[in-house]
């Protein structure tokens, strides 16, 4: 364990190298987009149609899901792993390949964590938002959440050694997911024409919109717990079966 | 020697990036179509979101479904022209700076603006956003009954300018810092270009004025698509002048001139040293 720990350390300092200030445009880039969002929400809900979710559970939706995004959709140094010289560092250590980028990724999650996350977390209720989860599921379904988000990112890796290392290609199918099908910009029960009932069973509506729902108590934590369950049980194999298959598949050529 | 620079040698020059990715279209025509078909997902997955919204609640802060929709077309357009003109990180200059390979252009026998205006043009792979933009502008013109004139026409092409000159703008003052720190800064302009992506498909109608004039000003998102649609939809907001955007491109364009010939200076006088002798970046 103790290996991981460093490995995530490393990653982690990684990021803060170069000074804490070359974080700060990321940070206020975020700062800035979860602000108008917050704002949009009031907007949009103070029309008086049904959502079927209050003011006070969409706010602290937006809320936590710009808090925790890196662990809502799982992104490793995987998909870019053939361009930019990943591949030849995570197999020049001694360590499991997919274990090193799960232990470099969560290392990855800290500095914004800790500059971002906690600081927009303790003034939280400026913007009137509760961040107290409805169940203690929450937990649960954000380990599923991670577990299955890290089998969905291994599954682009094994697509980017199929598709030549098209990186462009994988990253915009990666954020048209997150955009519209992981739940974590638009909860899927707010979709209009009946897309809601539909696309809350494709795998990728377990990843953030699960705990996101869990955690504001819209959804029905047992249902969605089943549910991120079942995907990480069929994804998983899945993904370790392709991978095993896909390594044979890469080339490098560095950065 | 330099060529001389005409408008005729633009346009050649324009020519020789479009035939090249005609190449590669023709050559790897699945690859080349996979990566085509991957943009306009991203785009129309990142409108549609916004516009799913509004249709699902009727509007957003008075604006009806159909505004936003042309709105999101706008945006769309925007898009579809930066992928056209932005390929080869001509527009996230930071990554050329940060990872030294100005260097590359400097042995070229071209003024470095001429080939940073037109290395990028892509028109066969990366025109398909702006056939999906254009698309659905048509639509959202039917759906509001606008009268198209060729007026309204200029004013659209006009709005457009001015929502690249914007982006290209930004990206270049902020992407003056990789010539100072390359490493720290290399993905400057991802943050600037494609952080705020997101935000500038925001309606910002109804929003309190504290947060629709910074949006106007420090972070200018709301001149992305919200501002230029409704203007074009004639009713420039919060009694601003329809030319706002114009005098917001120029100010906006002169810094980032001064601040990246500054940084271009320092750059020639210090170098780059960010590759190994084994061709990785440090």
């Amino acid at each position: 364990m103790k290996k991981y720990l460093k490995t995530a350390h490393l990653s982690a300092s990684e990021k803060t190298n170069g000074g804490i200030i070359y974080l700060f445009p990321d940070i206020l880039i975020k700062i800035f987009t979860l602000i108008p969002l917050v704002y949009l929400w009031r907007v949009v809900m103070s029309s008086g149609a049904d959502a079927g979710m209050s003011l006070g559970q969409m706010l602290t939706y937006t809320y936590v899901s710009a808090l925790l995004a890196d662990m809502l959709v799982v992104k490793t140094a995987a998909s870019g792993w053939l361009s930019e010289g990943v591949l030849q560092r995570l197999y020049g250590r001694p360590l499991p390949v997919l274990s090193q980028l799960a232990a470099q990724t969560v290392g990855g999650w800290l500095p914004m964590l800790a500059l971002f996350s906690l600081p927009m977390a303790l003034i939280s209720p400026l913007f009137g938002v509760r961040l107290i989860p409805a169940s203690p599921l929450f937990f649960v379904s954000l380990l599923l959440c991670v577990a299955l988000g890290f089998a969905v990112d291994f599954l682009f890796a094994c697509l980017s050694i199929k598709l030549r290392s098209m990186n462009w290609l994988i990253g915009r199918m990666r954020m048209a997911i997150a955009a519209i099908f992981s739940g974590t910009v638009i909860p899927i029960r707010l979709l209009p024409f009946g897309m809601a009932e539909v696309m809350k069973y494709q795998p990728f509506a377990s990843l953030g919109g699960a705990p996101l729902s869990v955690f504001t108590g819209v959804g029905d934590a047992g249902e969605t717990i089943l549910l991120q369950i079942v995907w990480n049980l069929v994804l998983w194999p899945f993904a370790l079966y392709v991978w095993k298959k896909s390594q044979e598949g890469m080339v490098s050529y560095g950065g | 020697m330099a060529d001389k620079i005409t408008i005729g040698r633009i346009l050649r020059l324009l020519a020789i990036s479009a035939k090249m990715d005609l190449v590669w279209l023709l050559r790897d025509t699945k690859y080349a179509i996979l990566g085509i078909a991957g943009d306009m997902v991203n785009n129309v997955a990142t409108v549609s979101g916004v516009f799913l919204i509004a249709s699902r609640f009727g509007g957003i802060g008075g604006m009806s479904a159909d505004e936003v929709m042309f709105m999101m077309a706008y945006s769309t357009l925007v898009t579809g022209i930066f992928i056209m003109f932005g390929a080869g990180n001509s527009i996230h200059i930071s990554r050329i700076i940060g990872r030294g390979q100005l260097e590359h252009l400097f042995i070229q026998p071209l003024p470095l603006g001429v080939q940073l205006m037109t290395r990028g043009f892509n028109p066969f792979t990366g025109g398909g956003n702006l056939v999906v933009g254009t698309a659905l502008m048509a639509l959202a013109v039917n759906r509001l009954g606008l009268v198209i004139t060729l007026w309204w026409i200029a004013q659209l092409i006009a709005y457009l300018i001015t929502t690249m000159v914007i982006i290209i703008a930004r990206s270049y003052l902020v992407s003056s810092m990789a010539f100072y720190a390359p490493a720290a800064a290399e993905e400057i302009s991802s943050t600037a270009i494609d952080g705020t992506w997101f935000m500038s498909t925001f309606p910002l109608s109804g929003m309190p004025k504290y947060i629709q004039f910074p949006m106007l000003t420090i972070l200018p998102e709301g001149l992305m698509a919200w501002f230029p649609a409704l203007c074009l939809l004639g009713k420039p907001p919060l009694n601003l002048t329809a030319y706002y955007p114009m005098f917001f491109a120029l100010a906006i364009s002169l810094a980032a001139s001064y601040i990246f010939k500054k940084g271009l200076r320092h750059y020639v006088q210090k170098g780059s040293n960010r590759y190994l002798s084994h061709g990785f970046r440090r």
